[in-house]
């Protein structure tokens, strides 16, 4: 319930303020957005198994966004940021992939 | 595959599952006051946040990505129009360069030897257009062309060309393709092309010439011969006609690749 509500508060406030983005800012963002989703399905499943911790969920949260944001900069400085961005992308995906089959299963017994 | 495997596997954090056994060790549920949900709370605000700043973001740059890519459409298409103007300028200015030039051989007496030379040399090599009495053939493939035999094919228009010249043809072009020493007939694909350009049925053929002799001559020829055996047997479609005046247009001009000064040794 409260996860709903932050939610909607979060997407609320940033369609309301639209915050302009710097653009040394804007190549993370997509990345940061991905890293968040996975951290994201990673608490919900966590939470349908019965183990769903604040704390965890938040240090992931952060850590997932900070060191995603990191790989790519680091990625964009050895000027291989595409590369490993897609890397960053691949094995996140696979993360929220398997999260939500779990979620699925928790959801629907199938 | 050991990889993705892990991936797979442990795609939940362990940490959620080290907490709960950690909870369980201390002994029963934790206090889970509201305190402690605030930072839940704030990250997720955060996580909305992202997703709908990204979400703006994007929005907000693709007008500006389409425009961009409006005006590159654009600016191609200027450039072809340019490009076709330009063309179109190089012909007329071409022309009046071959003008001027016939002009200029005109004043003298040895220029306008040239010149005469110039036309007649153009007619049998085929870079001036010829007008003049002629023949004019229509071929094409038999009515009900069931089988791949009764098509023409590029040996037949070679050998009807061919006759043509025999009998004395001054000038042969195929569907408005006037032939010189260096054009080619052939297949290419399904279609025929000459001078490299593909020629749809039906064939026309003309060719200049005294139009009686021509005619008669070319039936006693190879090709007439071949022809009306094609006819009566494949019953392909030929038919010859006179002409008081056909006008063949000027072949297209090769590229110069040597040249030098009459009189001078090369």
């Amino acid at each position: 319930m409260i996860g709903a509500l932050g939610l909607a508060l979060g997407v609320v406030l940033g369609l309301l303020l639209q915050p302009d983005v710097p653009f040394w800012l804007q190549p993370y963002l997509p990345i940061a957005v991905v890293a968040a989703l996975d951290a994201v399905f990673g608490a919900l499943r966590a939470f349908l198994d019965g183990i769903f911790d604040d704390k965890v969920f938040v240090v992931s949260f952060i850590s997932n966004v900070l060191i995603a944001a990191l790989i790519v900069y680091l990625g964009d400085q050895l000027g291989v940021g595409g590369q490993l961005s897609t890397g960053v992308i691949v094995v996140l995906g696979i993360r929220i992939f398997s999260n939500v089959a779990a979620i699925r299963r928790h959801l629907f017994h199938a | 595959m050991g990889l993705l495997d892990y991936v797979t596997a442990h795609s939940l954090d362990e940490d959620y599952a080290q907490a709960a056994g950690k909870r369980a060790g201390a002994g029963g549920e934790q206090p889970r006051g509201t305190r402690r949900r605030v930072p839940t709370l704030v990250a997720l605000a955060v996580f909305g946040g992202l997703v709908a700043t990204a979400g703006v973001q994007t929005a907000r740059t693709e007008p500006v990505r389409q425009s961009s890519r409006e005006s590159l459409v654009a600016q191609v298409e200027d450039r072809r129009e340019e490009l076709a103007e330009t063309r179109q300028q190089i012909d007329v200015l071409e022309g009046a360069v071959e003008e001027a030039r016939g002009q200029l051989r005109e004043t003298t007496r040895v220029g306008r030897a040239l010149n005469e030379q110039l036309e007649t040399l153009g007619l049998l090599s085929g870079t001036e257009p010829a007008t003049g009495p002629g023949l004019r053939i229509v071929v094409d493939d038999s009515d009900d062309a069931a089988d791949t035999r009764q098509v023409v094919l590029d040996t037949d228009l070679q050998r009807l060309v061919n006759g043509l010249w025999v009998s004395g043809a001054e000038a042969v072009a195929i569907n408005g393709q006037r032939l010189t020493s260096l054009s080619s007939i052939r297949v290419a694909g399904d279609a025929i092309t000459v001078n490299l350009q593909s020629l749809t049925r039906p064939y026309v053929i003309e060719a200049l010439g005294d139009p009686d002799q021509l005619a008669a001559r070319f039936i006693d020829s190879e090709g007439g011969t071949w022809w009306l055996n094609l006819k009566a047997v494949y019953d392909l479609q030929f038919s010859m006609s006179s002409e008081e005046s056909l006008t063949l247009p000027a072949a297209p001009t090769p590229t110069l690749r040597h040249a030098h000064r009459p009189g001078a040794d090369s």
